[in-house]
């Protein structure tokens, strides 16, 4: 499979960006309004036990009125904050984990590519019009792929593999790097980060409820509220994680419009993402074994620019529940489609 | 009454407020095209760096370079000499004329393998196609800078905001271009073997 097999045109990022910024906002606002809803659900369940003849409607119509104050909600909200403002202190030291990596500068750039490489991101800040220079890393790894991590501008870092770096040309290099500046001016570790941590609370929040109504010898006469609780409890879960995928290929699909944003071109990244699906194909027995070798490696598997799952036979059977888009989508949305053959 | 009174004072709130994130967000657009501006004079003044001291390296190899390096003086003069006086079209003029010698030298060092093969050219084509790229890549980045603001000022409504405060938020920004003519001619121009 090469470029020739596909119908070019230009790639319309306005469009794209758009579009995936607007799915964006759904997504955060249905999350928003799911955590409010448990955290209701939560302050019903409180408020009944001291009120037991309160009908639900009457506390429901009671907190939202702030007659009775929602605490479980406010709760909620604070404990999200919290957790969210330490991941953020937090993260970027975590997400080189395992990896045999070092950073590069202009004064330590010991080879031409290595010289390249950051001449490369230099230029795609300048385009992006960041104020911070990224930190550059190199990973040491056969495979093809790449990174951005950082919660802000300011602690923004790329990483990259020695394979990526070595196989692409000059122009593919860049591409892949407007890509993940892409990430970063996108704010979307910052908000990965925020689904999976107030998932996370979410989680906990409707299990303990869930083994408070369980264990609970009172009898009720009002039953529908454990049955919302148990319902939810197994289906809460389903919700987030395709919530949190649906976000995650979203963001996929804008830093590839962000790429070509930033280069004015959607060849290059076109012919990268080829590359690298190639790769990984030809030598999967080879990369399955080298990413398995590394260790904590699915801390950066959402946030990598190309999914490796896809190529372990294990891992592939859930690839409907995919942090990626597939290649085809990704080429079809900044302008390249599959010729009927 | 009273809560007639409550939700008209919301309502002016509100729009006190939606003022003031209109008013601040065209500010901050305001000010990075004034930072991308002077982002395309910083690249252009380490391209004048970047060219003298790799003119210096390759006139070693060819004396063709020593009048080069009179021209690349004598542009960088004209252009430095154009922004003193805000003649911006002369200025531009200058510098495309610096960006031509740029691609000619890359042509020299084809014409000499062995010069070509030399670690040390290999870095400095990197370094011409680096400083070629970060100048085209700032130019880029202001032309984006202006369409941000441009359509925000035109939009309904933040057009009325702009009305209110004209000399803190009406500017007008050209977009870096090629003069009519000069692109005229560039799209012309074709390469015959």
């Amino acid at each position: 499979m090469s470029l020739s097999d596909y119908h070019a045109s230009t790639g319309d990022w306005r469009t794209q960006l758009k579009r995936n910024e607007r799915k964006t906002r759904l997504v955060i606002a249905t999350f928003i309004a799911v955590y409010v809803l448990v955290g209701l659900i939560v302050d019903v369940f409180i408020l009944q036990s001291y009120y037991p003849r309160a009908s639900l409607g009457q506390c429901f119509h009671a907190l939202l009125t702030l007659r009775a104050v929602p605490y479980a909600t406010l709760l909620m909200g604070g404990l999200a904050l919290i957790s969210l403002l330490v991941t953020y202190s937090m993260y970027d030291r975590i997400m080189l984990l395992g990896t045999d990596s070092f950073e590069i500068t202009p004064q330590t750039a010991r080879t031409l590519q290595e010289k390249q490489l950051y001449n490369v991101v230099e230029e795609m800040k300048v385009a992006a019009g960041l104020r911070f220079m990224p930190k550059v890393f190199i990973i040491n790894a056969n495979y093809m792929n790449a990174f951005a991590s950082g919660y802000s501008e300011k602690s923004a870092m790329v990483a990259i593999t020695r394979g990526l770096m070595e196989k692409l040309d000059r122009a593919e290099l860049q591409a892949v790097m407007a890509h993940e500046l892409s990430h970063v001016r996108h704010h979307d570790i910052k908000l990965t980060l925020m689904v999976a941590v107030l998932s996370n609370i979410l989680l906990i929040v409707i299990d303990l409820l869930f083994y408070a109504v369980v264990f609970n010898r009172e009898r009720r006469d009002d039953n529908r509220l454990v049955t919302i609780i148990v319902v939810l409890r197994y289906v809460l879960p389903l919700i987030t994680v395709v919530l949190a995928l649906f976000l995650s290929r979203t963001r996929e699909f804008m830093a590839d419009a962000g790429s070509v944003e930033l280069m004015r071109d959607n060849e290059p990244m076109a012919r990268a993402l080829l590359k690298i699906n190639q790769d990984h194909e030809a030598h999967a027995d080879e990369y399955v074994e080298e990413y398995g070798r590394t260790a904590h490696e699915e801390v950066r598997q959402a946030s990598y620019l190309f999914d490796p799952s896809g190529i372990d036979p294990i891992k592939s059977l859930n690839s409907a529940f995919s942090t990626h888009p597939s290649m085809e989508k990704r080429l079809e949305a900044i302008g390249f489609r599959r010729k009927n053959k | 009454m009273s809560t007639f009174l409550i939700i008209t004072l919301v309502i002016i709130a509100l729009v006190f407020f939606w003022f003031i994130g209109v008013y601040n967000t065209l500010i901050s657009l305001i000010e990075a095209i004034n930072n991308n501006k002077r982002q395309i004079d910083i690249q252009l003044d380490r391209r004048f760096k970047v060219f003298e001291s790799l003119i210096e390296v390759v006139k070693k190899y060819m004396d063709y370079e020593k009048t080069t390096l009179k021209d690349v003086v004598a542009l960088r003069n004209e252009a430095q000499n154009a922004k003193a006086s805000g003649d911006e079209k002369t200025r531009i003029a200058a510098e495309n004329g610096i960006s031509k010698i740029a691609s000619n030298l890359n042509v020299v060092f084809e014409q000499y393998p062995d010069l070509k093969a030399s670690q040390n050219v290999l870095q400095l084509q990197e370094e011409i196609v680096n400083t070629e790229n970060k100048l085209s890549y700032a130019k880029q980045a202001y032309n984006d800078g202006v369409e941000r603001y441009s359509a925000k000022k035109k939009s309904f409504f933040e057009a009325m905001v702009v009305r209110t405060f004209p000399s803190a938020l009406d500017k007008s920004f050209e977009y870096w271009g090629l003069p009519e003519e000069q692109s005229k001619a560039r799209e012309d121009y074709t390469v015959k073997f």
